[in-house]
């Protein structure tokens, strides 16, 4: 590839995304590809000072193809986009992502507002999704750094962006993770318990439906948790991670399989 | 029918040199140093928002002298460049002489076949690792490309800060010294350049993919001391 240098009424600005659309670098639409798609749980709750995401990480098709897919990656230092849909598809979207964001702050000196950023998501889901069998969809947290506040944003499968100010869910294990998240949520959760909360619902979810992952004692794989607030993306260790899952699952030992009481 | 004044082309060529050199002493000067860490670009901008020294890729760092929006356009088309071929192969496939090569053949295009030669001079630098020497390649407004061994300078006057610099600087220094001989070969004996006049970045390995850096006002004069 030559250099790419347009006149001022042919230059695609800063978007990466349309510089790519001019070079023929993006995916080709009307594609009839039996890809193989991650039905998936990624959770994302709001608390007093940031987002705490929680993500399985089982790919699956006909059959389990992986069990320790991150379906949650950063998109830049404060945002994190979580994946669900055609894996194929799901990652090209994240890879445009990443590197669009980080274009932009090249090509303009600033990056862009964590709003910026939803925003610029919303038509590329469009074009994929309306166009191709392989649907996409996906999670957006961030740490607002002008608001100084944890934000998340959820998209249908048109492209419609909707910022949630408690909690947001993805993929097929949506309904039973959503009502773990119905019943724990508070508006003023800390960290902690939204660490917490959020490992139980995936927990539930994990137990529920047999495309989502739970945390895989046997093979020390569990769902990937992360905080995203004024230091940026974080990932707790797998050691951190198994233990909150080990506790889960201890009490539903105890419990002999039954979830009740102080959401346990 | 049109007629044409016979013009030599050594003196085609000569006129547009000249022309291009003029537009290029203009503006002020900058020079690029290899020290014991990294790289670093100094140049003398009063401007704090329009870049003289950008970002390029994860270990490739720009820098224009000379006019500004003939630059800027080449800035934002190697941006492009490392970006979009990142995305068809892999990062580690993004190599600065490559990039280099394709502004030298913009730049030579430019000047024999252009309605006018553009009026830049331009660097781009690369921070080594096991996979690539770190290195200077300076194009010159014709498209004369140079691989600088320790230091470039671009812009006017660039002989004499060159020599300034070469004296100062015999061997490979920590930054804060490196700045300090780079600004002094900018200024000359005859003035002084304050932090604010400069604009500062860096390539260098802090653990993270990303190497470039841009030094703030305050974090220049702390080094300048």
């Amino acid at each position: 590839m030559g250099l790419p240098l347009y006149s001022a009424h042919g230059d695609p600005g800063p978007s990466f995304w349309h510089f790519a659309e001019t070079m023929g670098l993006t995916w080709v639409p009307h594609a009839t590809a039996n890809d193989t798609t991650h039905a998936t749980t990624v959770i994302a709750v709001r608390y007093q000072g940031g987002v705490v995401m929680v993500g399985d990480r089982q790919a699956t098709g006909f059959y389990i193809a992986s069990r320790d897919v991150r379906k949650i990656e950063p998109a830049d230092h404060f945002t994190a986009l979580a994946i669900s849909g055609s894996a194929a598809r799901a990652i090209e979207l994240l890879k445009i992502t990443q590197l669009s964001f980080e274009h932009y702050e090249k090509m303009t000196g600033s990056a862009l507002s964590l709003e910026g950023k939803a925003n610029y998501l919303s038509p590329i889901i469009q074009r994929n999704n309306l166009s191709s069998p392989l649907i996409v969809v996906p999670l957006l947290a961030g740490w607002d750094e002008s608001n100084l506040v944890g934000r998340i944003f959820e998209y249908d499968g048109a492209g419609g962006c909707y910022e949630r100010f408690d909690f947001a869910t993805i993929g097929s294990g949506s309904p039973f993770a959503e009502g773990t998240l119905r019943l724990g949520f508070r508006s003023d959760l800390d960290r902690e318990a939204a660490l917490e909360l959020g490992a139980l619902a995936l927990y539930e979810a994990g137990d529920n439906d047999p495309s989502t992952g739970g945390p895989d004692f046997v093979r020390n794989i569990f769902p990937m948790m992360v905080t995203l607030d004024e230091k940026g993306f974080q990932e707790l260790s797998v050691d951190e991670v198994g233990e909150r899952f080990r506790v889960i699952n201890q009490r539903r030992t105890e419990s002999g399989g039954v979830a009740g009481g102080a959401l346990r | 029918m049109s007629n044409y004044f016979y013009v030599a082309p050594e003196q085609l060529i000569k006129d547009r040199a000249e022309f291009a050199q003029k537009g290029i002493a203009r503006g002020r000067s900058i020079v690029a140093a290899v020290y014991d860490k990294g790289v670093i670009l100094v140049a003398e901008n009063p401007s704090a928002s329009l870049n003289k020294v950008s970002e390029i890729y994860d270990r490739i760092a720009f820098a224009g002298a000379g006019k500004y929006n003939e630059f800027d356009r080449l800035r934002e088309a190697g941006i492009r460049w490392a970006d979009s071929t990142g995305f068809t192969y892999s990062r580690e496939d993004v190599d600065a002489r490559a990039l280099a090569n394709y502004y030298a053949q913009h730049l030579g295009d430019m000047f024999t076949e252009g309605q006018k030669p553009l009026e830049v001079e331009i660097l781009v630098a690369q921070l080594g690792n096991k996979l690539r020497p770190t290195k200077l390649y300076k194009v010159a407004y014709e498209g004369t490309i140079s691989d600088e061994p320790r230091f470039a300078v671009l812009g006017g006057d660039s002989e004499t800060i060159k020599t300034r610099f070469a004296t100062a600087e015999e061997t490979v220094q920590p930054l804060d010294v490196t700045l300090r001989n780079a600004t002094n070969a900018l200024s000359g004996p005859e003035r002084t350049i304050t932090a604010a006049e400069l604009e500062v970045g860096i390539l260098e390995d802090r653990g993270h993919r990303r190497t470039f850096l841009r030094l703030s006002d305050d974090e220049v004069s702390e080094l300048l001391g």
